[in-house]
C-alpha cells in the first residue's frame, strides 16, 4: 500500500512530536552535564567536565552505584541458575504442577511491582527477616526470573530432539550432552537474558523502595535526593548510566536476535 | 507423538542421566524453592494480611472483613479508586492515540530504518526512572521549557500552573513515560500482517483508506488491545510518579496504598487495598486478552 | 556378502502408545553384514522399530537381542549402534571435524587419534577439504555425508538410517543410494535403512522387510518381494502390479488354477505352501507384472502361458517404457490391466482402440489370498 505524501508527512510529524516528548526529559539532564550550572541555571556558554569530576568524588553516590551493581549481578546469577533449572524441569514432562509453578514464576512480572514489593515486605516482617541488600536481591530476582526463565525455555524448546538423541547415540553421557550440546545452544539466550535483566534491575525503583533496608541502591538514593534537588554531578551520572544501559541492551539484542545464516546457526 | 511432546521427553532424558537421584532432589528443591518461598508464600501472606486488622500499633490476627468494608463504605476511598481507574484509562487511550500513528509510520518504513527508529524509541526507557520524572516535572513547571515555549510563542502571557502538582501532571507524566510501551505491541501486530493481504485488497479495487479501515485496522486490533492493557496495568501500579508530580490534589489509589505502609501505618488495610488493585489488574488483563484474542491475526 | 550369523533379533516385539497399538508381534532377525531395508508407508511403524533398536523408545513387550544378549533395557549411549537421523542432527556450533569426532571425543580418546580417524572417515565420504566448515555452510548432500561419517567412525555393530535421503532431490538421491551401497560393502558394517520409497528399497537392499499397520508382511530379497509378493498389500505396494480377483481352483503343489472374470488362469505357487494348501473356492488375486505381458504374435510357442484379449484404452509414454491401459474382455464386464513395453522411436508400439491378444508366462503369474 503506497501511502499518499500527505499521510506520510502527518505520520512523520506525529512521530517527531513523540520523539520530542520522549527525548525531552532525557536531553535536559544529559546535555546540561557538559555545561556549568550556576544557581540552578545552565550557563550555555561555558562547557566543562566539572560535573563528571564531582561525580568521581561523590562517595555517597558511588557507594549506591556499587550496591546497585552488586544487587544486579546477584539477581542475574540467581535467576539464570533457577531459570535454567525450571526450564529443564518444565520441558521434561507434562503435569499440572509444572504449569502451576510456571504461573507462579510469571506473577511478579505481570503484577504491578507494588504488589510484589508489598507482599515481600509483609512476608519478611512475618518471618522476622531483616530488610537489607539481601531482601533487595530477592526482590529483584523474583522480578526478573520470569523473563530469564521464559527466554531460556523458548530457546530450549527450539532445540530439535534429534540433536540430543544424536549425542546419546554417539555415546555421550547426560552430563556430556549437557556440556557439549545443550549449553552451547542455550548460551546466547542466557547471555542476552542476563544482560537485559541486569539493565532492568539497575533502574528498578518500586520494589526496591519497599524492601530495602539501610543500604541504598542508586534509585533509592536518587529518590531521597529528589526533594532537595539534584546537584550537577547527578546529570553526569545519568549520562553515563544511559550510555552504559544502552550499550548493554544492544549487546542483549544481538544475543537474543534470531540467528542469521552463518557459522553459528543450525 | 507430536514434536513438542517428543522434545519434552528427550529433555527429560538429559536430566535423568545428567543428575543421579540424590542430585536431582536437591536441584528440584532449589528450582522450586525460590518461587514457592519468595513468590507464593509472600502472596499468600499478603492475602492473609488483608483479613487482619490493626488498632493503634498492635496487630490483631483474627480474620475480619473490616478492611474491605471500610474500602466500600468510607466516603474517601471509593471515589479515589474510580478516579484512578479513569485516569489510567485516559493514559492508556492517550498513549495508544500517540502510539498507533508512530507504530504505523514505523511499520511503513523500508529496511533497517524501522528497527533503528524502534530501538531509538525504546532508549528513553533505559533512562533513570526518578530522574526522568524529575525532568518532566521541571519541563512542565512554572519555569520549565513548556511554559517558556508557550510564552515565547505568545500563546499565553502568564506561566500556567495547571500542569504541576495535580492529576493533570500525573496524566501527562505517565503518558510521556508509557508511550514506548504502547508502540511496541502495535508495531509487532502491524508487522505481522502479510503484505499480500494489502496487495489483494488493492487488487480488488479498495482505496488506501478502505484498505486501512477494512484490513489493517481490524488485524491490528489485537495488538492495540494488548498495548492499551499494558499501559493501563503499568499506569495503575505506579505509585511513585503520582507521589512526585501529584502534589496534594493528585492523590491516586497507589499513593493511598503506599501511605498505609508509611505514615498511616495500617498494613492490613493497605494489603486489602492492594488486593483490590490486583483484582482490577487481573480484570484488565482478562479483558485485554479477550479483546486481543478475538481476531487470531492474519492467517 | 552377508554371512548367516544373526546379529540382531527382535522377538515378539510390540509397542503401544496408550491405547494405540503401533507395533504387534514383530519377529525380525538381522544378519551380520547385510544391508536390510524396512519399507512401509507412513504410520506403518517402521520408524518405531528403528527407534526401539536404537534405544530411543522402549518396547511395550518382547525382547531385543544382540548376538543372543538381551539389550532391551540398555540405554541409548551404551548400545553399540549409531544412527543417521532424518534431519541429520548435526551440531551447529561444531565444525564438520568436530561433529565427526564427537563420538570419539566423549569416549575420551586422545586428540591425535581422533584427528587421524576423523581424517580417514572424511576421506571415506569424500569430504576431506571441508573439515573446518560449519554445517550451515554445507549443502544437503554434504550434511548427509557428514552425518554418515559421524556414525561410521565409532565402528558400531549396526548403523541405523532413518529415511536419510528423504530431503534430497531425485538426482542426488540416486547418487547417494549407490554411494551408501558402496560404503556399506567397503566397511562391511550392517546397515538398517528405513524408507517409504519402494524404488529406493529395491535398488539398495540385500533384504527388504515390508511393513504395514504395525506388522511385518514379508521379508525377502528385492526379487522376492517384487516378483513373489505374499499378500495383496505387498503386491500393490511395488509399482503397478496387475491384480485380478477370482476364486481358487485345483492345484498340484507347484501350480494352481484360479477362476477369474477373464477366464481360468494358471499360476505358480512354488514356495508358497499356504496358498497351495488353501481350500478351493477361497478368494484370491492373480498377480502379474505389466512387463510380463506380451502382445501375442504367434499363437503357441512352447512356454506355458495365460492368454487374454483386450482393447487398449490409453497409452502413456513414460520415457524408456510405454504403458498401455487395457480393458480385458471378461465376464460379466471388462477387467482393467496394464501392459508395459519398451518404447520405440518410430512410433507408439500400441495405439488406443487397438484390440490385442495378450499372453504372459505362468511362472510369472503368482497368487495372493484376498
Amino acid at each position: 500500500m503506497i501511502r499518499s505524501r500527505l499521510v506520510n508527512i502527518c505520520l512523520a510529524a506525529i512521530t517527531a512530536v513523540v520523539f520530542i516528548i520522549l527525548y525531552g526529559p532525557i536531553f535536559v539532564p544529559i546535555v546540561s552535564s557538559f555545561f556549568v550550572v550556576k544557581w540552578g541555571n545552565v550557563q550555555w556558554d561555558q562547557t566543562t567536565l566539572a560535573a563528571y569530576v564531582a561525580l568521581a568524588h561523590n562517595d555517597g553516590i558511588l557507594e549506591a552505584v556499587k550496591n546497585t551493581i552488586l544487587v544486579g549481578i546477584s539477581a542475574v546469577i540467581l535467576s539464570i541458575v533457577i531459570g535454567t533449572l525450571l526450564a529443564f524441569h518444565y520441558q521434561s514432562g507434562r503435569s499440572r504442577g509444572r504449569d502451576i509453578i510456571q504461573f507462579i514464576v510469571f506473577l511478579p512480572f505481570l503484577m504491578p511491582p507494588i504488589i510484589t514489593g508489598l507482599s515481600l515486605l509483609i512476608y519478611f516482617r512475618e518471618i522476622d527477616f531483616e530488610r537489607s541488600l539481601v531482601t533487595v536481591i530477592i526482590g529483584h530476582t523474583v522480578f526478573v526470573l520470569a523473563l530469564v526463565y521464559r527466554t531460556i525455555l523458548v530457546r530450549l524448546q527450539a532445540l530439535s530432539r534429534s540433536m540430543v538423541e544424536a549425542s546419546y547415540d554417539l555415546g555421550a553421557s547426560g552430563w556430556q550432552t549437557f556440556r557439549h550440546v545443550l549449553l552451547p545452544h542455550l548460551a546466547s539466550a542466557m547471555i542476552g537474558a542476563a544482560v537485559l535483566s541486569f539493565a532492568l534491575s539497575f533502574d528498578e525503583t518500586m520494589i526496591t523502595i519497599l524492601v530495602t533496608g539501610t543500604d541504598s541502591t542508586l534509585p533509592i538514593r536518587l529518590w531521597a535526593m529528589m526533594r532537595l534537588g539534584f546537584t550537577p554531578d547527578i546529570n553526569a551520572l545519568v549520562a553515563i548510566i544511559l550510555a552504559l544501559t544502552t550499550a548493554l541492551c544492544l549487546i542483549a539484542a544481538r544475543h537474543l536476535m534470531p540467528r542469521e545464516a552463518g557459522a553459528r546457526s543450525a | 507423538m507430536s514434536e513438542a511432546a517428543g522434545n519434552r521427553r528427550v529433555a527429560g532424558l538429559a536430566i535423568e542421566s545428567a543428575a543421579p537421584r540424590a542430585w536431582r532432589a536437591s536441584l528440584a528443591v532449589i528450582a522450586y524453592g525460590l518461587p514457592i518461598a519468595f513468590i507464593l508464600l509472600p502472596l499468600l501472606a499478603f492475602l492473609a494480611y488483608s483479613f487482619f486488622s490493626v488498632s493503634g500499633v498492635t496487630m490483631s490476627y483474627t480474620p475480619t472483613l473490616m478492611n474491605y468494608q471500610r474500602f466500600f463504605t468510607d466516603p474517601v476511598f471509593l471515589p479515589v479508586f474510580w478516579r484512578t481507574c479513569l485516569l489510567c484509562l485516559e493514559v492508556a487511550v492517550l498513549a495508544v492515540g500517540f502510539g498507533y500513528p508512530v507504530a504505523f509510520f514505523l511499520a511503513g518504513l523500508e529496511g533497517r530504518k524501522k528497527y533503528t527508529l524502534l530501538l531509538l524509541l525504546m532508549v528513553p526507557l533505559l533512562m533513570s526512572y526518578v530522574i526522568k520524572i524529575y525532568a518532566i516535572r521541571s519541563i512542565l513547571g512554572g519555569n520549565g521549557f513548556l511554559n517558556r515555549a508557550l510564552l515565547a510563542l505568545g500563546i499565553i502571557d502568564q506561566p500556567l500552573t495547571i500542569f504541576v502538582y495535580n492529576l493533570n501532571a500525573v496524566l501527562l507524566t505517565l503518558t510521556a513515560l508509557l508511550i514506548p510501551f504502547a508502540v511496541l505491541p502495535i508495531f509487532l501486530s502491524l508487522e505481522r500482517i502479510p503484505r499480500n493481504l494489502l496487495e489483494a485488497s488493492a487488487d480488488l479495487g479498495a482505496s488506501n483508506l478502505q484498505s486501512f479501515r477494512r484490513v489493517v485496522l481490524p488485524l491490528s486490533l489485537p495488538g492495540t488491545a494488548t498495548a492499551a492493557t499494558f499501559v493501563f496495568v503499568l499506569a495503575i501500579g505506579d505509585f511513585l510518579t503520582p507521589q512526585m508530580v501529584g502534589g496534594l490534589s493528585g492523590f491516586t489509589f497507589g499513593r493511598i496504598i503506599y501511605s498505609q505502609f508509611g505514615t498511616a501505618f495500617n498494613w492490613p488495610f493497605g494489603a486489602a487495598l492492594s488486593v483490590i488493585l490486583a483484582a482490577v489488574v487481573i480484570l484488565a488483563i482478562a479483558a485485554g486478552t479477550r479483546l486481543g484474542g478475538r481476531q487470531r491475526g492474519a492467517s | 556378502m552377508t554371512d548367516d550369523r544373526i546379529l540382531l533379533e527382535l522377538r515378539s516385539v510390540s509397542k503401544s502408545f496408550g491405547p494405540t497399538a503401533v507395533l504387534e508381534g514383530i519377529e525380525l532377525a538381522v544378519r551380520d553384514g547385510e544391508f536390510i531395508t524396512i519399507l512401509g508407508p507412513s504410520g506403518s511403524g517402521k520408524t518405531t522399530i528403528l527407534r526401539m533398536i536404537g534405544g530411543f523408545t522402549q518396547p511395550s513387550g518382547g525382547q531385543i537381542l544382540l548376538e543372543g544378549r538381551d539389550i532391551t533395557g540398555l540405554p541409548i549411549n551404551r548400545r553399540p549402534f549409531n544412527t543417521v537421523f532424518q534431519d541429520y542432527a548435526l551440531f551447529p556450533h561444531m565444525t564438520v571435524a568436530g561433529n565427526v569426532g564427537y563420538g570419539l571425543m566423549v569416549r575420551g580418546r586422545p586428540r591425535r587419534e581422533i584427528a587421524k580417524k576423523v581424517s580417514e572417515a572424511l576421506d571415506l565420504v569424500a569430504l576431506g577439504p571441508l573439515a573446518d566448515r560449519y554445517p550451515a555452510q554445507l549443502s544437503g548432500g554434504q550434511r548427509q555425508r557428514v552425518a554418515l561419517a559421524r556414525a561410521i567412525i565409532c565402528e558400531p555393530r549396526l548403523i541405523l538410517l532413518d529415511e536419510p535421503l528423504a530431503a534430497l532431490d531425485v538426482e542426488l538421491r540416486k547418487q547417494m543410494q549407490l554411494f551408501l551401497k558402496d560404503i556399506q560393502r567397503e566397511i562391511r558394517t550392517t546397515f538398517l535403512f528405513v524408507t517409504h520409497d519402494q524404488e529406493e528399497a529395491i535398488a539398495i537392499a540385500d533384504r527388504i522387510c515390508v511393513m504395514n499397520f504395525g506388522r511385518i508382511l514379508q521379508l525377502g530379497t528385492p526379487h522376492e518381494v517384487y516378483y513373489r509378493p505374499r499378500s495383496e498389500f505387498v503386491a500393490r505396494f511395488f509399482g503397478d502390479n496387475n491384480l485380478i480377483e477370482g476364486k481358487l481352483g485345483a492345484g498340484d503343489g507347484m501350480h494352481r488354477r484360479i477362476d477369474t472374470p477373464i477366464g481360468s488362469l494358471l499360476c505358480a505357487v512354488d514356495g508358497q505352501s499356504e496358498i497351495a494348501a488353501a481350500p478351493a473356492g477361497s478368494r484370491a488375486f492373480a498377480v502379474f507384472r505389466p512387463e510380463s505381458i506380451r502382445p501375442q504374435l504367434v499363437s503357441a510357442d512352447g512356454f506355458a502361458e495365460n492368454k487374454a484379449e483386450g482393447r487398449v484404452t490409453a497409452v502413456t509414454f513414460a520415457g524408456a517404457t510405454t504403458v498401455a491401459e487395457i480393458a480385458l474382455t471378461g465376464n460379466p464386464g471388462p477387467v482393467p490391466a496394464r501392459l508395459r513395453l519398451a518404447s520405440r522411436v518410430g512410433g507408439a508400439a500400441v495405439t488406443p482402440g487397438e484390440v490385442l491378444s495378450l499372453a504372459w508366462p505362468v511362472d510369472e503369474c503368482r497368487l495372493v489370498l484376498a
